[in-house]
């Protein structure tokens, strides 16, 4: 067996610069955990800072909507709101059924009225 | 291989050796015997355990508008062994927290590790101390009950403490369901105990509240409130509740007390009137328990409305004690009886019944026992066995006195004659829901009993009718939609157990429209001044809040010669 130490040295010396490699490796690897952790962290305090901001801003429009808030708010105007009456009211129907009838009915009583209706 | 080596050499040879095997045994000491304690000790040191609160249960009313929600505020803590200059910090702090100099010196000068200085403070407040920047002085996130609506159904909410615990209301009875399960975070702590970001080894996640889902209509609510206000001014009375349900379902569509109280800050008002009067007070309900006498009457076939009574001119002596109407009245029909509420005619008819049928229905109307409503504090008011009754005890009891009810046993009662005889449970949580919206448990409207027959509801609510018509309650009229009801002036017990002369409780119950319920509507005043009869204070109340329930829910007079006076030009 060769046991010339000068045989050894370059294996020791890989051994060693390995060894520094992975262990350089392993800091900047938990370095970057670190790193990646903390930006999680101050991102997730920008988002709870917003929801929080969000929360106190839905609790001030719940606040103004309340009616308590509401009625105050049109006594000091002297805007008195009352029901209006039945003949006050007039009911308006939005189904799309009712007006593409509307515009057939529309269509027979004036033939001038097909321009308009032509292509519904 | 020792030989010839000097003895200096050996002695330090041997030394090593001993060394070396304390070492070793050492080192299994620690390895073995004192391993557990020893890396609980390491572990204490660089863990750390972060609770995580869960979000406590949002309340909606019926539309599922909020009615309870929370918010995060700031709160602000001090570690006292690292501030400074105690002196002059405590000078800052108190004049911005509102708190004298001494009382946060006395703090900063504890030997603690950790006292508050101000919890859940305002963001100006906590903004400020912030750009103080004291050393030694830091803040935290704490989860607040907020309740957009002030004082708005205070009674029914309740409210919580600081940490956030329910203590009255529905806040306190649901609370194992709106709090939640709190989680943690392991985490790793550094050397100055902060929190070292991405090494969380373990984390459980907090279970958010539960959500409760009412029956309450906020804005029912809001004018049933504002009226009960005017009414509970205007007479000065000493306390006043209102109550507004659906006959039909028992659901509870608002129900209010005065004096009531903000539960943003509950603190600020007395305990007194954080009381649920609604529920928890019961009171002797005077006339307007001449509905279950009449019903009882009516039932059992012992009168019929057109049947006679004399009533004495106003005075009547029975057993040695003198009855009085507030009106003298004389030969009076049985529905005349109950429409001008005389007290002689009611007890002279209650006299054909007996005390053991009129108990028994007394008890089928529910007095003497708790609703069950899932409010807590609820009393069951007094009825005593007929066995215990005195020889007036059935004149008085037929009359509304010696019996306490609560002002939602009246509102049950009531509903049972707008239902068509029927006692139905009230109830006022419709559902509790998780998190995420999903139905945990549904309160569905329990099975009524049936305590009188269809036609004698029917009976009474034609005699009730005549009673606003024409009778006690003429100020409950609303036109076109023909409430109904019945006014209750009950006098007071004073201290010495004698009848009060000053002191009354005025109660308007009734329903509305007649011919068709929808609502029934409770008034109770405590002790109104100057006036104190039912039917001026409490009927007017019962009137504007009938009135704009009518309008909320579209509901159209019938009359046509109203609808033309209201409404100039009527629909054909």
């Amino acid at each position: 067996m060769n046991k010339n130490p000068n045989n050894y040295c370059p294996k020791i010396l890989a051994t060693i610069l390995m060894v520094t490699f992975v262990a350089v490796m392993y800091v900047n690897q938990q370095a970057l955990i670190y790193q990646m952790g903390l930006k999680v962290k101050q991102n997730n305090d920008v988002y709870a800072k917003l929801v929080d901001h969000n929360k106190i801003l839905v609790y001030n429009v719940l606040n103004l909507r309340s009616p308590v808030a509401l009625e105050r708010r049109l006594l000091a105007k002297e805007v008195e709101l009352s029901m209006p009456s039945k003949w006050q009211v007039v009911k308006i129907d939005h189904s799309p059924k009712k007006l593409v009838l509307n515009y057939k009915n529309l269509a027979k009583k004036s033939p001038l009225a097909n321009l308009f209706v032509s292509g519904r | 291989m020792y030989k010839g080596t000097p003895s200096r050499i050996r002695k330090v040879l041997y030394t090593l050796i001993i060394a070396f095997v304390l070492l070793c045994v050492r080192l299994v000491f620690v390895q073995l015997g004192a391993a557990r304690s020893l890396s609980n000790i390491a572990s204490n040191q660089y863990r750390l355990l972060v609770p995580l609160l869960p979000k406590r249960g949002v309340i909606y009313d019926r539309n599922l508008k909020e009615l309870a929600i929370n918010i995060n505020l700031v709160s602000i803590f001090a570690e006292p062994f690292k501030v400074k200059d105690k002196g002059i910090d405590s000078q800052k702090l108190a004049s911005i927290l509102g708190l004298s100099q001494d009382e946060i010196y006395k703090k900063l000068n504890q030997k603690r590790g950790f006292v508050w200085l101000g919890r859940k403070v305002s963001q100006d407040t906590a903004r400020v101390i912030r750009a103080l920047n004291i050393k030694g002085i830091d803040f935290i996130k704490e989860p607040h009950r907020a309740y957009p609506n002030g004082v708005i159904a205070s009674h029914i909410l309740g409210f919580t403490d600081i940490d956030n615990n329910g203590l009255e209301g529905l806040e306190l009875k649901f609370d194992k369901y709106l709090k939640g399960v709190i989680g943690y975070r392991y985490a790793i702590r550094d050397a100055k105990q902060r929190e070292v970001p991405g090494y969380e080894y373990k984390e459980i996640q907090p279970i958010d509240g539960d959500n409760l889902v009412l029956t309450i209509d906020s804005l029912i609510q809001s004018f049933a409130e504002r009226e009960l206000e005017n009414g509970f001014k205007k007479y000065h009375a000493k306390g006043a509740c209102i109550i507004v349900m659906d006959p039909f379902t028992g659901d509870i569509l608002a129900l209010s007390n005065r004096p009531n109280f903000d539960p943003n800050n509950a603190k600020a008002e007395p305990p007194d009137s954080r009381r649920n009067r609604a529920i928890c007070d019961f009171f002797e309900p005077g006339s307007s328990f001449k509905i279950i006498t009449a019903s009882s009457l009516l039932e059992e076939k012992a009168v019929q409305p057109s049947d006679k009574f004399f009533c004495e001119n106003g005075e009547y002596k029975w057993c040695g004690h003198k009855y009085h109407d507030h009106k003298p009245h004389g030969w009076l029909e049985f529905r005349d009886v109950i429409k001008y509420s005389s007290n002689i005619g009611t007890m002279k008819a209650a006299q054909r019944l007996g005390k053991d049928r009129l108990y028994k229905y007394i008890k089928k109307f529910g007095f003497g026992e708790k609703t069950g409503i899932e409010l807590p504090g609820e009393v069951n008011g007094i009825t005593t066995h007929p066995n215990t009754w005195s020889k007036l005890s059935l004149c008085s009891i037929s009359m509304g006195q010696e019996v306490t009810v609560t002002a939602l046993q009246l509102a049950c009662a009531m509903s049972t004659l707008a239902n068509g005889g029927n006692l139905v449970k009230p109830r006022i949580v419709d559902m509790i829901q998780d998190c995420t919206g999903n139905v945990i448990q549904k309160f569905e409207p329990k099975k009524p009993q049936r305590v009188i027959s269809e036609e004698t509801a029917r009976e009474m609510r034609t005699i009730l009718r005549s009673v606003v018509d024409s009778g006690t309650a003429k100020l409950a009229e609303v036109e076109g939609y023909f409430p109904a009801g019945k006014t209750g002036t009950a006098q007071k017990v004073e201290s010495n157990g004698t009848y009060s002369h000053s002191k009354f409780t005025a109660s308007f119950i009734g329903f509305v429209p007649s011919d068709n319920p929808k609502f029934v509507i409770v008034v109770i005043m405590d002790e109104p001044r100057p006036i104190y009869y039912g039917g001026v204070v409490c009927a007017p109340v019962f009137k504007k809040v009938a009135a704009e329930l009518m309008s909320y829910y579209k509901i159209w007079p019938k009359d046509k010669k109203v609808a033309e006076k209201n409404n100039k030009k009527p629909a054909s």
